[in-house]
């Protein structure tokens, strides 16, 4: 036993845990839980704790459902919002087959082969996502709109907007003590909407905290009488929550993407990272933008991204090169601008990693950059530049992710296989809908 | 005496102390500068301690000619002490007779050798430091020189300790323990010199620290060589309140000047290579980290292989406090390592990593990796400390010879071996450190030519033939290395179940079973028992089972299945222990034993099989008996057994008999990897062939004697001929293949055809009787389901009646089936005219039309919605599964339907040979063809592996534990790569899908 676990046993132990949560994250992206008295604890270290693989999304078909979840000491944090005493903590497991080696249907583990083959080219892979969500008066009633819960406006933080300053001040405090840093948090441009941005973390460690986060914020909105959404468009109206996500590869201490005297102080590794990015965009779309209304999102114009180039500080490019801040050159990173809140963050961050290192490996040449608002733009001009645009349906993206190798070696066949079909069919039931919007346009005419 | 004489006297002299150039050598005694020494009593005959006689007589020669040379000569004529501690040194080492030349102010410490008490860790610390002027009493020493000035006399200070020592090691007063451990002295007293350096010359504005630079490996374990890598890892943290960033800047430069300290090349020369290389995330990772830093890493990140370095660990320089709360932070995960999930992954790969050798051309002279050498020595051991180390603290100490006889003495390995290893280790540390005295450079390979060897052998007192007789005992003590390697790990756990009891401590059964799962044994108890009853007793058997078992239960343990291997030798062994060639053959054919541990923890096929008749073990000596047999040899041997036996189930006996022989024959080639998959197929396909032309012989004799007995012709009324179909006809079967056919007989003119066709039907049906009547041999099956009117049809049909049923009834999957079909046995001239008579079928004239294509497709579209069974996953079904057979075995069918009548080449019956007509005709894109290819080899290789691992067929790649492992195994996967091969698996065949879809479809 290492002194992590007994620190976790021993810590359980003090502070009277009376439950701990097992959590993990099916392929789509939901948080998993299964709660266990604290006596089974030392088993779960050793050898994990059963469950039937074929009730979670993805992870195995009836007859080979037989999986282990095996926590992480290293995730141990005890759940603030469940009170001092007779207290529940959490930590973040993987999955195992019972032979004990890890089963390549967990997104965590997809996620971590990606950066292992990232740390054979020497790579650690550091990431900080500026998450938005909206925070609605209650929860949701179908076929009702939803209420957001102020009408305020972008850093505003005027009177109506008190309510979710508290809302922000008291989740902050949450996460800090769960251990999850918080950089940044401001009112976001819908009514209702919020961005908290992480601290710059390795990328496993950001998408166990993107898990977290998404719980923590619902706690906190229900705490609160609210209800907080992830949805990346609820509103036609209004901006989708994305998650912008900044990049960079450090090796050993230092930034990889970082040159000093080169053009925005961006490496030859820099260049190929965004260059293996870009043209794999389209193939990794319905990895980074999965469900049907994530592509509403993409239609929206401003800061939406819906075109691959890059730009320095273009806010409308799918990959932003942000301003340099001298004698911080291991800040030099990427925004990476297309995902959105409700992916499954290993997921994503796994593939967005692949194809970075795709275009390191392949020495890709980075093409020339935008500079001018990309939505602004004709057609033909866009042409003519050479920018593509991404998939604009989720039908258009499983399409440029079933021809994709990369994106098949990167999440292993299966959850390569489950995805899409998983998507095939969400789309085709979408497709049966018949939406307000036609009823609205050809009920009166036609 | 004349002068000439003289000359030849002292030649003469020389030559018998040794010299190989007394000539030259007797000249320069001669010289006026060495006259001294000429005349004094005894110092000629002393040059005979140097191994090197003329190199000594050259060095001292130099020496004549120093500044003082005159003074220095005399009192090594007069002092028989000084050179009884001098010419050993000048006699093996160019290196250090050069470092007197340039120092001869340091030959007083050889001359008052034997008087004051031997250099201690602290004396050596103090001399050290006193040497670049820092005063050991402070807290932290700083050198009062700076730059080459300070590594000048660092280098001049360290030399005058080898020196020293070296005296002390060559003429025997110190043994090779003791020199490893004054050598590591040294260094720890050299790193705390050059960190005063560092110190000296860091900026005045530094942030204060603390920085303890721990010995990890020979150094850690005070174990070290002359010259090797001294291998070190740097911690550090920040005084009190102080601020950590920069304190861990300031010791990052400290570690930097300490390394380059040592590593530099100044006039002085330089010391040795510090590797800092073992430090979390290796090169790559920082140089310095904080202890919590350390600690994190080691609990999250650290491999294995990193613990095992840590085992070492040991603070070495610097801050002695910090470094020893090092140490302990990091024992503990030390001893827990045996607990982690890959440790037996990882220790099977350290294993294999051992037995990987160095370059062939320098094998024979490696002293450190070569088979045998050092690191075998070293490795066992510690592998060893890991997995007992745990519960016994006992075993915990760093230093090889102390562990082995640790674990000797608690009974974890044998005395006697344990004892004849540390004398191997012993004799080869002692030629190591003798080899790179020689020239302070850092080797582990023995020169290669003889006057380098003889030195070498002089230095350690050999005096005959010295380099005949070192090569001679080193290969001895290389031999025993070797041997005793595998023993210590598994001959003590004998002794464990031994009921013998030898007054020798013992593995007890709970250390028993952890080393049996260490090595990768899931049921240690069952181990044990099978042990107990395989050695137990004082029968020749039991014997010399005791002594074949410690080399057999390293190779189970290279198997999938260790525990499996055993049960299957014990049953083996209870089945042919008394068979006087058995036990002979595992004994003295070691590649016989080896590859019988290989089949039986591999594969329940090959197991079934020799069970059966367990003396086809002998198949296994030799690499011409695995290779299967030609067709032709096989029937003609099924022919001559049915032509000897008038009883045809006597007949057909013999006949099964052989198939199961040539079955087992290519099933321990293919577990062995002696075989492609192509080369499987046809020869299974041979073996079916034979079995079926043999069945038929004993058959018709069978038919023939009933006819005769119910008062009929002996003679058959009609011919008859046995068609190939399926994977057959295509000379691509598996192992669980059923024989694929179609029954066709012609009536001879003038034959009552009634009578005909009974006595066809009546054919068939003995046929099919004899090969799948249960006995213990395997039963062939007998399938004809792809007759006309599959089931329903009768089993045999004349020529006739199938040109009329083929003219008016033809479905189009049957033209498909018959582009398969193959003449297999029976009347040739009526296999020929069948063949003629469907040729129009497999191969229309005119292709297929629209309709028929369409057709196809929809009938193969439905074949994958429909037969794929309830539950199965369409991603690994081996047969109709995505990108499966017979994915790629309708495309390139459907090409031969289409082409096949004007591409003669397409004509053949091989998926494989089909396939490649077809990318020769332009039909399938090359690309294309090797991704069907790929596919279609991958799912035949897992059929076969599926088969030979469970002994039963199945279609699906499987997803149990134990099975998929087995399969991975044969499939070439390395130990946990399981869910690799299922990935590869699904790729490969959805790639193959993806242009099935492309070519067949659309």
């Amino acid at each position: 036993m290492n002194k992590q676990t007994e620190f976790v046993l021993r810590t359980i132990e003090e502070r009277d845990i009376r439950f701990v949560r097992l959590w993990f994250t099916d392929v789509l992206g939901v948080l998993k839980s299964v709660a266990i008295a604290p006596a089974e604890l030392e088993g779960a270290f050793s050898e994990g704790i059963g469950f039937d693989g074929s009730a979670i999304e993805g992870f195995a078909r009836v007859y080979e459902s037989d999986m282990l979840a095996k926590p992480d000491p290293d995730t141990f944090q005890v759940l603030p919002w469940r009170g001092e005493t007779n207290g529940a903590a959490r930590m973040i497991c993987d999955i195992l087959l019972p032979d004990g080696s890890p089963s390549f249907a967990d997104p965590r583990n997809v996620l971590k082969r990606t950066l292992a083959r990232a740390a054979d080219l020497g790579f650690t892979f550091y990431t900080h996502p500026e998450i938005e969500f909206y925070l609605f008066d209650g929860e949701p009633k179908p076929g009702e709109p939803p209420v957001p819960v102020d009408q305020a406006g972008y850093f505003d933080n005027a009177p109506g907007a008190a309510h979710n300053y508290d809302f922000r001040r008291k989740a902050i405090t949450l996460l800090e003590s769960m251990g999850i840093s918080v950089e940044f948090s401001h009112h976001e441009g819908g009514p209702g909407q919020q961005e908290i941005d992480l601290r710059y973390a390795d990328a496993l460690t950001t998408a166990d905290n993107i898990m977290t986060f998404r719980l923590v914020m619902k706690e906190v909105a229900l705490d609160q009488g609210a209800y907080a959404s992830f949805m990346p468009k609820p509103f036609a109206d209004h901006p989708g929550s994305g998650m912008h996500t900044h990049l960079s590869l450090f090796e050993g201490d230092r930034n990889a993407f970082y040159e000093a005297g080169a053009e925005y102080q961006l490496s030859k590794v820099g260049r190929a990272f965004i260059a293996g990015l870009l043209r794999h965009a389209p193939e990794i779309t319905a990895i980074t933008n999965q469900w049907v209304n994530s592509y509403k999102r993409l239609a929206g114009g401003g800061e939406a991204p819906a075109y691959v180039c890059w730009g320095h500080n273009n806010r409308s490019a799918l990959i932003r090169v942000p301003m340099y801040k001298p004698a911080k050159g291991n800040s030099t990173r990427i925004e990476f601008r297309s995902v959105d809140s409700a992916c499954n963050p290993y997921l994503a961050l796994a593939v967005m990693l692949s194809a970075g290192l795709k275009g390191i490996e392949e020495g890709y040449e980075l093409p020339p950059g935008a500079e001018d608002d990309v939505w602004s733009l004709t057609d033909s001009e866009r042409r003519a530049m050479g920018i593509m645009p991404l998939p604009i349906s989720l039908d258009q993206a499983i399409a440029a992710m079933e021809a994709s190798e990369l994106v098949a070696e990167t999440l292993g066949e299966h959850v390569f296989d489950f995805f899409l079909r998983n998507k095939r069919a969400e789309w085709a039931e979408y497709r049966r809908q018949v939406t307000q919007w036609e009823l609205a346009r050809y009920l009166p005419s036609l | 005496m004349p002068a000439a004489d003289r000359q030849e006297t002292l030649s003469a002299r020389l030559r018998k102390l040794g010299s190989r150039d007394p000539r030259r050598t007797s000249s320069l005694l001669e010289s006026p500068a060495l006259t001294a020494l000429l005349n004094a009593d005894d110092a000629v005959d002393d040059l005979g301690l140097a191994a090197d006689p003329d190199l000594a007589v050259l060095a001292l020669s130099k020496l004549s000619e120093t500044p003082s040379g005159a003074r220095i000569i005399s009192s090594i004529a007069q002092d028989a002490d000084l050179r009884a501690s001098l010419l050993p040194v000048l006699g093996v080492s160019v290196a250090l007779g050069e470092h007197v030349i340039r120092h001869p102010e340091q030959l007083t410490d050889l001359a008052h050798r034997g008087t004051g008490p031997l250099p201690d860790r602290h004396t050596l610390r103090s001399d050290l430091l006193r040497g670049v002027g820092a005063d050991p009493y402070m807290l932290e020493p700083v050198a009062s020189v700076t730059g080459n000035e300070a590594l000048d006399a660092l280098r001049v200070e360290y030399r005058r300790h080898v020196l020293s020592l070296a005296s002390r090691d060559l003429d025997g007063a110190a043994g090779m323990e003791q020199v490893g451990r004054e050598l590591a002295d040294i260094a720890d007293a050299v790193l705390e010199a050059a960190l005063a350096i560092g110190r000296a010359e860091l900026p005045a504005d530094s942030e204060p620290c603390r920085l303890a630079i721990i010995g990890l490996g020979k150094c850690g374990a005070r174990e070290l060589n002359y010259v090797s890598d001294v291998d070190v890892v740097f911690v550090a943290e920040p005084l009190a309140g102080g601020n950590e960033e920069r304190a861990l800047v300031t010791a990052t430069r400290l570690a930097r000047s300490v390394i380059n300290a040592c590593v530099a090349t100044t006039a002085e020369g330089t010391i040795w290579e510090v590797d800092a290389g073992l430090r979390p995330e290796g090169k790559s990772g920082a140089l310095v980290r904080t202890l919590a830093s350390h600690v994190a890493y080691y609990e999250r990140w650290a491999k294995t292989w990193e613990f095992q370095a840590l085992l070492k660990a040991r603070p070495s320089a610097g801050d002695l406090e910090l470094g020893s709360a090092y140490v302990e932070a990091m024992l503990p995960g030390v001893w827990s390592v045996a607990d982690r999930d890959d440790f037996v992954t990882d220790v099977q790969a350290m294993r294999r990593r051992v037995e990987e050798h160095v370059p062939a051309g320098e094998v024979d002279r490696e002293i450190k990796l070569g088979p045998g050498g050092l690191r075998d020595v070293e490795f066992a051991v510690q592998l060893l400390q890991l997995v007992h180390g745990r519960s016994d603290v006992m075993l915990r100490s760093p230093t090889t010879l102390t562990a082995l006889e640790a674990l000797a003495t608690w009974g974890y390995v044998g005395r006697d071996d344990a004892a004849t290893l540390a004398s191997a280790y012993r004799f080869q540390r002692t030629l190591e450190h003798r080899l790179q005295l020689r020239r302070l450079r850092r080797t582990h390979l023995l020169p290669d030519d003889d006057d380098e060897l003889r030195v070498l052998g002089r230095s350690l007192g050999l005096r005959v033939d010295p380099a005949a007789e070192l090569i001679a005992e080193w290969k001895v003590h290389q031999r025993e290395v070797r041997r005793l390697h595998e023993k210590l790990f598994y001959r003590p756990l004998l002794q464990a179940v031994a009921r013998l009891d030898s007054g020798e401590a013992r593995l007890t059964t709970e250390a028993a079973g952890q080393r049996l799962e260490a090595l990768g044994y899931l049921d240690p108890e069952g181990a044990l028992r099978h042990l107990e009853a395989l050695t137990s007793g004082v029968s020749r058997r039991a014997a010399i089972q005791r002594t074949l078992l410690p080399v057999l239960l390293g190779w189970f343990a290279d198997t999938p299945s260790p525990d499996a291997a055993l049960l299957g030798f014990r049953r083996v062994s209870d089945a042919l222990g008394a068979t006087p060639w058995y036990l002979r053959l595992l004994r003295d054919e070691s590649l016989a034993a080896q590859r019988l541990a290989m089949l039986l923890g591999s594969s329940r096929l090959a197991t079934d099989l020799l069970m059966r008749s367990p003396d086809s073990v002998s198949l296994l000596a030799r690499d011409d008996e695995l290779m299967p047999r030609d067709r032709e040899a096989l029937v003609s041997e099924a022919l001559s057994a049915v032509a000897r036996q008038d009883d045809p189930v006597e007949a057909i006996t013999i006949v099964r008999g052989i198939r199961r022989r040539e079955l087992f024959r290519v099933t321990s080639a293919d577990v062995l990897g002696l075989l492609t998959v192509e080369q499987v197929g046809q020869a299974l396909t041979n073996i079916t062939a034979a079995t079926v032309i043999g069945g038929l012989h004993a058959a018709v004799r069978s038919v023939c004697s009933s006819r005769e007995a119910a008062g009929k012709s002996a003679k058959l009324p009609t011919r008859f001929a046995i068609i190939a179909m399926g994977r057959l006809g295509g000379g691509e079967c598996g192992y669980g293949s059923d024989a694929d056919v179609m029954f066709v007989h012609e009536p001879y003119d003038g034959a009552d055809p009634q009578d005909a066709s009974e006595a066809a039907f009546e054919l068939a049906n003995e046929l099919r009787s004899l090969l799948m009547t249960p006995s213990t041999d395997p039963p062939l099956e007998i399938d004809a389901d792809l007759r006309p009117d599959g089931r329903q049809g009768p089993l045999v049909r004349s020529l006739e009646s199938y040109a009329t049923y083929y003219k008016r009834w033809s479905a189009g999957w049957e033209s498909q089936a018959l582009l398969r079909a193959a003449p297999l046995a029976g009347d040739p001239g009526l296999g020929d005219r069948f063949m003629a008579l469907i040729a129009p079928l497999r191969y229309p004239d005119e292709g297929l039309t629209d309709a028929e294509l369409r057709e196809i497709r929809r009938l193969k579209a439905r074949m994958e919605a429909e037969r794929l069974p309830r539950g199965a996953d369409p991603t690994l079904h081996t047969k109709l599964g995505r990108g499966g057979l017979s994915d790629v075995e309708w495309t390139v069918q459907t090409l031969q339907l289409q082409y096949a009548h004007r591409l003669p080449d397409l004509q053949v019956t091989g998926t494989l040979p089909a396939l490649l007509a077809e990318v020769d005709d332009g039909l399938v894109d090359a690309a294309d063809a090797s991704v069907l290819r790929d596919a279609w080899n991958l799912a035949t290789r897992m059929r076969n592996a599926i088969m030979l691992v469970r002994g039963k067929a199945g279609d699906s790649v499987p997803l149990d534990v134990v099975e998929g492992r087995g399969v991975a195994h044969l499939l070439g996967y390395p130990p946990g790569a399981t869910q690799q091969l299922i990935d590869d698996y699904r790729r490969v065949t959805r790639r193959a899908r993806l242009v099935v879809e492309r070519e067949f479809y659309a």
